[in-house]
């Protein structure tokens, strides 16, 4: 009950972009068109959930037992941009049609703050393992939700006639704005 | 003369014509986050000043002995080490600030400005540019978070820095504090900047 | 020197030296975050338990018992209870008579909730004199069954007035105390077995 109700949570209700904030960068950046929303929402929750497992690993294991909290954003910083590389090399080697579709994005994703993020709040939470994986599977869908139904409005939006100085990012903004808005509705959910 | 005026330039372009939040719209997540009152915005954007100037200055001086191959991990180990001491020094000091901005301050290690400042000018020039450039943009960073958060908090609570400003029988617009009023402002300022760059141009 | 080589030890030398640094900054720091967390949770412990004059710190099953003593007889014991609020976790410091029949005092130790609306469960800015008046209201409620009630004024000793624009957040801390409560209780009897 309790997971299902952290997944609610992270995907709709308090989503990570719409409501904390998190990945605004490449939500701006890469809503565009909806194919490439789409490829950019898997690749960022795929590499949630196995930042998620291993930082989650890294934090229990190694840096509390031996009081290295201190080091946690660093080792944590060094954990995912490790582990961006591997998926990327993993994955131009196992699937290239999964690559081709994927790969431009991963680079960009050691700099996206929903994923630091993420592992930050699972730690702040004191989240158990079990409840840190669920948690970053529903981010990780709540961030591809919120991509897609920006990139899909922005596909109609080329139609529009918005004035000129709005054009890009100040329209997006206020999309943005109103999507929060809207997701403001599913507060009573949980 | 044409020197003098370049390092002028270094340092001034931060604040209007490079902005970061602006027009390079980089540092999104914790601009439209921590901006619900003005001494949040203010602690942020002090906050990622430090961190600017501190990785800035080490990266410049160790530019030529970083190899490229391992650049962005390197840079990303001293941004975090600034952070770090950025969080710990709140923690002990403003322990009410650090409740405030919560894990938004650790997340400065993943704010594209600082990362990109590297990779643009600090790996690239000499350490008193690279310090001009980062002051720059810590203050246009600043700027930007003390207007969006003075709007938000004046018309969202009605007070500045905790203060009373608005009339007795005004009532706060709650969502500017809330997320929408973050996207909403935000992006309204966007427009008009881009306005007055227009304007500018024309005349 | 070979490239990598070099790689190797330009990133070592880095980690070395982030990592002596922050070491020193921790020894620097560690003790003032420490102590103000201390002194937190020693002001919430005197706001929930206002009649005691000495306490002791037990701890079992995970909870850690603030006991308070005036004249060597126990008035009150708190602890920290912790759950879901609307955005994330709210911890609030409980008060409770001896045999956490009736709740003392209640104060919120940290929260996220939405500003100007949730915050309210801490803090509430538009009731001027009474700025914690939700908390407040907690003081001698019956434990075990409480309920909130909107726009009106509780009824019974186990009812309490939720905040207007917040029904999530008040009924999280409703929700949280029932439940930490009677745990609370179960590992507070079992100390003595």
């Amino acid at each position: 009950m309790n997971l299902i109700v952290i997944f609610i949570s992270a995907a709709i209700v308090n989503n990570f972009v719409l409501s904390q904030f998190l990945g605004i960068c490449p939500f701006v950046g890469v809503s565009k068109r909806l194919d490439s929303a789409v490829s950019m929402g898997m690749a960022v929750t795929f590499v949630m959930t196995i930042t998620a497992v291993v930082t989650w690993l890294i934090y229990h294991l190694l840096l509390v037992p031996y009081n290295l909290e201190i080091l946690q954003y660093v080792s944590f910083i060094l954990v995912i941009a490790s582990l961006v590389q591997l998926v990327e090399m993993f994955i131009r080697k196992v699937s290239k049609p999964l690559y081709d579709s994927l790969g431009i994005f991963l680079p960009l994703i050691t700099t996206n703050c929903a994923i630091l993020g993420l592992a930050l709040i699972s730690v702040l939470r004191n989240y158990s393992f079990m409840e840190s994986l669920i948690y970053s599977i529903g981010a990780g869908a709540g961030f591809t939700l919120a991509l897609v139904i920006m990139a899909g409005i922005r596909e109609e939006l080329e139609l529009a006639d918005v004035p000129k100085q709005f054009q890009g990012a100040a329209i997006t903004m206020i999309i943005a704005g109103s999507l929060a808005l809207a997701f403001m509705g599913f507060a009573g959910l949980i | 003369m044409a020197k003098k005026v370049s390092l002028l330039e270094d340092f001034t372009k931060g604040i209007w014509k490079e902005n970061p939040i602006l027009i390079a719209l980089l540092g999104l997540c914790p601009t439209l986050a921590v901006t619900t009152s003005v001494e949040n915005g203010i602690a942020m954007g002090l906050a990622v000043s430090f961190t600017l100037v501190c990785s800035s200055t080490i990266i410049s001086l160790l530019r030529n002995i970083i190899p490229k191959q391992v650049r962005i991990a390197s840079f990303i180990v001293i941004i975090a080490t600034f952070v770090t001491i950025a969080d710990r020094f709140l923690a002990a000091f403003y322990p009410e600030i650090s409740k405030n901005l919560g894990p938004f301050i650790p997340l400065i290690i993943v704010n594209c400005i600082i990362l990109g400042r590297q990779e643009a000018f600090a790996s690239k020039n000499n350490v008193g540019r690279s310090i001009l450039d980062a002051c720059g943009m810590g203050l246009g960073f600043t700027l930007i978070l003390i207007v969006l958060s003075t709007i938000r908090e004046l018309l969202g609570s009605g007070t500045i820095m905790g203060f009373k400003i608005m009339w007795d029988s005004f009532s706060p617009w709650m969502v500017m504090i809330l997320p929408p009023g973050a996207f909403l402002t935000l992006g309204l300022m966007i427009g008009a900047s881009n306005w007055i760059n227009d304007r500018r141009k024309r005349s | 020197m070979n490239t990598s080589a070099k790689m190797i030890l330009v990133l070592t030398v880095i980690s070395a030296l982030s990592g002596g640094l922050l070491s020193y900054w921790d020894s620097f720091t560690s003790e003032k975050i420490e102590a103000y967390r201390q002194s937190e949770i020693q002001k919430a412990v005197q706001k929930v338990l206002p009649e005691s004059d000495e306490r002791k710190e037990i701890q079992q099953n995970g909870f850690t018992f603030y006991i308070g003593y005036k004249n060597g007889e126990i008035t009150g014991i708190s602890f920290v209870a912790e759950g879901g609020g609307f955005q994330d976790i709210i911890s609030m410091m409980v008060g409770v008579t001896p045999d956490f029949s009736h709740i003392t005092g209640l104060a919120i130790l940290s929260q996220k909730e939405t500003p100007g609306l949730g915050t309210k469960i801490d803090y509430d800015p538009s009731r001027e004199g009474m700025e914690t008046w939700f908390t407040d209201q907690f003081k001698g409620k019956k434990t075990g069954n409480l309920t909130y009630v909107k726009n009106q004024k509780p009824r019974s000793d186990s009812e309490i007035e939720a905040i207007t624009g917040a029904t999530i957040s008040s009924n999280a801390v409703v929700t949280i105390l029932n439940e930490k409560i009677s745990a609370a209780k179960a590992a507070f009897e079992s100390i003595n077995e």
